[in-house]
């Protein structure tokens, strides 16, 4: 907490730093069957950095998107410097002093720094670019950060955290005075984020007011004045972030206990192994990982990012190269060399990214159901128009997926609908083993609890359930066994029951490991 | 708890609505454009014409079946023209060797299916993008068919090599009074049935075989069809086995129609193919498209052409028109797919 202290004096020094500059005062933001953010309220002082904490979905990008212009209120009121915006676009709000700082960086590789930070502003001369004077100008920001990346460098020759520097120092380019950062720590190292933290404090001693997003609570401890938590796209609160704990933190972005979070577990774990996988190594990220998975229960996967849960699960799916190591269903050895071979041997993975690697958006519910298994609904060569639509019946119904018809084109479904249809094209090959992978991920709350409810049934009904997950609560409300990983390896595999959050984060960051 | 849930959007039309609209919208413009050039030309709207345009279009039709397939996939064959006049010219140069006239002409669909192999597996074993492989393929075949011709026409064929091109079937010729012959129906020529059976098997194909529905997995999301055990490679390769196959198929039915082997034939066809499929709906990025929606593309140009030469209309004119009518489908559709 030392860090923050001093950061409070230097400030004090500085008359008016205080005063607020922006503000958001009951905005409220509908999609289509979801509202979004219901009466959210936040206010962002200069020179300090502002926390904002809520689950996944909870509504805070919504809400820096209403913020920046990317997304238009439909209530409520939006006031930067005491005058009421509505800012167009991004880059009305950009060019107002407010800069936002993706996740996903979006920078355009093959151009250099300099060019990146002056992308369509560039400095010219007549009709041509001042290369010379774009490059100066970049350094002066570059320099500013006392980083040392030279603004002639190809920003695809950077490490992420560079890159990330190099959005800093557009954002200075653009004279922000109020920074939204979203995750910016989730791809960096120890090293990398206190460098980052540095540019932060400096920021902030220059009056900057800083909108500071991460999962990451443990973190916030070394850089945040306040926080402001939602909930469900409601606001909760914001308090100084002296007067909290994380705890008090986690438990007003949950808003309720585990155990209303999550169905009772109706299935129970036997000793049957049904799954086994001994020494697997593959060629991304996954060293020499073993782990079994009995009848009747729910195995998590769960470690910080990079940690090699999707690896180990698309080395085993075939999706990746394996490199050694065996896999065993039944107690057979199971040969694959390719998700065909996987999907013929009874394994099933949901990809982490549904839109991207899961579903073909623009096929309908029943050609998603079917494309797993479309021999099954093949008559003399041809597909049996009454079969699929049979099946894909069966399916809707059994899973409680909500749409109009089988017809339904995928891309119109709700988040935690599409999760189902993912889950139905599995359960149609007769998957034995599933991995989920993020199966909440970007879905809403309410759909999370069916979703839930849906994996405890799969296991119950005897097939190996494998839920990859980053978020701990799932992990402690959902599984029997949790497996923990470190830089591709298995750190340690504990009994839900009888471990809790601390222990398994000491063994996600490496600080334990687990002789095995 | 699953009341967020239910309520699913039910304002935005699905797709399938979507390409009915597409297709009816283009049937439409079909039907205008018939009511157009009948009321300008009287000789527009009688039987013969309707068969001539009929045989005109068969050879964009046909080509336009293959471009779709690969276009379904996300991919695209510039290879068509070149290919098409390649296949052509190997069949007249077996008929020339004295290869029987069938077995020439199978000769040359196979040809055509080689030519398509090639491009499947530079884009699936060399993983080059399609654009790169089929525009390489483009300039081979182009080329492979000057070279083995000497840039001269195959002549000298023997009568059978004529007989796809230029019979029909269930002609009625009469003698008038005065001993000439009067034709009271043309026929249906054979190019015409190859155009529509052929139409019929790849529509099916597409719609009712796992292989069509492999085709449009991967033109949606390749990884996704991937991840869901679907055989790429094999796939892929059969769509441009297939765009071969047919573009082998309208080389022979061409090449017959002139009763020569021209190996500078079919140049820039690959876009007239390209331009009826996306006239008919199929979407460039893939996962999109329908025979049926090709074939109505390829009326639309054919009939364009045949309307507007009868009303005079210069062909540099036509290209003009053409082109805007490509540019004016397309941006209709997008405005309708935009939400």
């Amino acid at each position: 907490m030392s860090a923050a202290t001093g950061a409070h004096a230097t400030r004090a020094l500085e008359a008016d730093i205080d005063k607020p500059i922006l503000r958001a005062c009951g905005v409220v933001k509908r999609f289509p069957g979801v509202l979004a953010l219901n009466n959210i309220q936040l206010d962002l002082r200069c020179g300090e950095v502002h926390a904002l904490c809520g689950e996944n979905g909870a509504g805070k990008s919504t809400l820096m998107k209403v913020v920046t212009g990317q997304l238009q209120p439909d209530e409520g009121e939006v006031t930067y410097k005491d005058q009421p915006v509505r800012f167009d676009t991004l880059q009305d709000s950009e060019a107002a002093g407010i800069t936002m700082i993706h996740q996903e960086l979006n920078l355009v590789p093959h151009l250099t720094v300099a060019e990146n930070i002056f992308l369509a502003r560039e400095p010219k001369t007549g009709w041509f670019v001042d290369r010379k004077r774009m490059e100066a100008d970049a350094q002066i920001f570059l320099d500013r950060l006392k980083v040392d990346i030279k603004a002639s460098d190809l920003v695809l020759s950077l490490s992420v955290a560079r890159q990330q520097m190099v959005e800093i120092a557009k954002a200075l380019s653009l004279n922000a005075e109020v920074l939204i950062m979203d995750e910016p720590t989730s791809a960096l190292t120890e090293s990398e984020i206190d460098q980052l933290f540095d540019i932060i404090h400096d920021l902030r001693r220059q009056g900057v007011a800083i909108a500071y997003i991460s999962h990451r609570l443990q973190e916030l401890s070394r850089i945040v004045d306040r926080v402001t938590v939602i909930r469900d796209g409601g606001y909760v609160w914001t308090k100084p972030f002296d007067d909290v704990s994380v705890d008090d933190i986690v438990a007003a972005m949950v808003g309720r206990s585990l155990e209303q979070q999550f169905p009772e577990r109706v299935s129970r774990p036997t000793d049957h192994v049904i799954f086994e996988v001994k020494n697997l190594s593959g060629a991304k990220n996954c060293k020499n990982v073993s782990f079994n998975l009995r009848r009747g229960e729910i195995l998590g996967f769960t470690g910080l990012m990079g940690a090699g849960r999707t690896e180990t699960a698309r080395a085993i799916f075939g999706a990746d190269p394996r490199l050694s190591g065996d896999v065993m269903l039944e107690g057979k050895d199971i040969t694959v060399a390719s998700p065909v071979d996987a999907i013929k041997a009874g394994i099933a993975y949901l990809s982490e990214d549904r839109k991207l690697n899961g579903l073909s958006l623009k096929m309908t519910v029943k050609e998603n159901i079917t494309m797993a298994n479309i021999e099954a609904v093949v008559r003399h060569g041809l597909i049996d128009n009454t079969a699929e639509a049979q099946a894909a019946r069966a399916s809707v119904t059994k899973l409680g997926i909500k749409t109009p018809s089988i017809d339904q084109v995928v891309r119109n479904l709700s988040g935690g609908n599409q999760q189902k249809v993912v889950i139905g094209k599995w359960l149609f090959r007769e998957s034995r083993v599933l991995f989920f992978d993020e199966p909440t991920r970007g879905i809403d709350v309410g759909a999370k609890f069916a979703i839930y409810q849906l994996l405890d049934q799969l296991a119950n009904e005897g097939i190996g359930v494998v839920m990859i997950t980053s978020e701990l609560p799932e992990v402690l409300g959902m599984t029997d066994r949790v497996v923990v990983f470190h830089e591709g390896e298995v750190s340690g595999i504990f009994e839900t029951s009888k471990t809790n959050q601390e222990e398994i984060m000491q063994y996600a960051s490496g600080v334990k490991r687990m002789t095995m | 708890m699953a009341g967020l849930d239910s309520v699913t959007p039910h304002a935005k039309p699905s797709i399938d609505r979507k390409a009915i609209m597409q297709k009816f919208a283009a049937l439409a413009g079909l039907v205008l454009l018939m009511i157009a050039f009948s009321l300008t030309s009287d000789a527009f709207l009688t039987v013969s014409n309707m068969v001539t345009i009929a045989l005109q279009t068969s050879t964009i039709a046909l080509i336009g079946i293959g471009a779709t397939m690969t276009i379904i996939t996300a991919g695209i064959d510039l290879s068509l023209g070149s290919v098409l006049a390649l296949a052509g010219v190997m069949a007249a140069m077996a008929a020339q060797f004295g290869v029987p006239v069938p077995l020439a002409l199978l000769i040359g669909v196979a040809t055509g299916g080689v030519c398509g192999m090639f491009n499947g597996l530079v884009i699936t074993r060399l993983r080059l993008p399609p654009f790169i492989a089929t525009l390489g393929m483009m300039m081979i075949a182009r080329g492979v068919a000057l070279q083995i011709t000497g840039a001269r026409p195959v002549s000298g064929l023997p009568s059978e090599f004529g007989t796809l091109g230029n019979e029909s079937l269930w002609r009625v010729v009469t003698e008038t009074a005065s001993g000439f012959p009067k034709i009271v129906f043309p026929g249906l020529p054979y190019p015409v049935i190859l155009m529509a059976v052929l139409a019929v098997i790849m529509a099916i194909v597409l719609r009712k075989t796992p292989f069509g529905r492999h085709l449009y997995s991967i033109g949606s999301n390749e990884e996704a069809a991937r991840l869901s055990g679907v055989k790429i490679s094999k796939v892929k390769v059969g769509a441009y086995v297939l765009s071969g196959l047919m573009a082998g198929v309208a080389g022979i039915v061409l090449m017959s129609r002139l009763v020569t082997g021209q190996p500078n034939e079919g140049v820039a066809y690959e876009l007239d193919a390209i331009a009826a499929a996306v006239i008919g709906g199929t979407s460039l990025a893939g996962g999109v498209g329908t025979i049926s929606g090709t074939i109505i593309g390829a009326f639309i140009i054919g009939i364009l052409r045949n309307g507007l030469n009868m009303n005079g209309v210069s062909s540099f004119t036509q290209m003009i028109i053409i082109g805007l009518v490509i540019i004016g489908t397309v941006w209709i559709d997008q405005l309708r797919n935009r939400r």
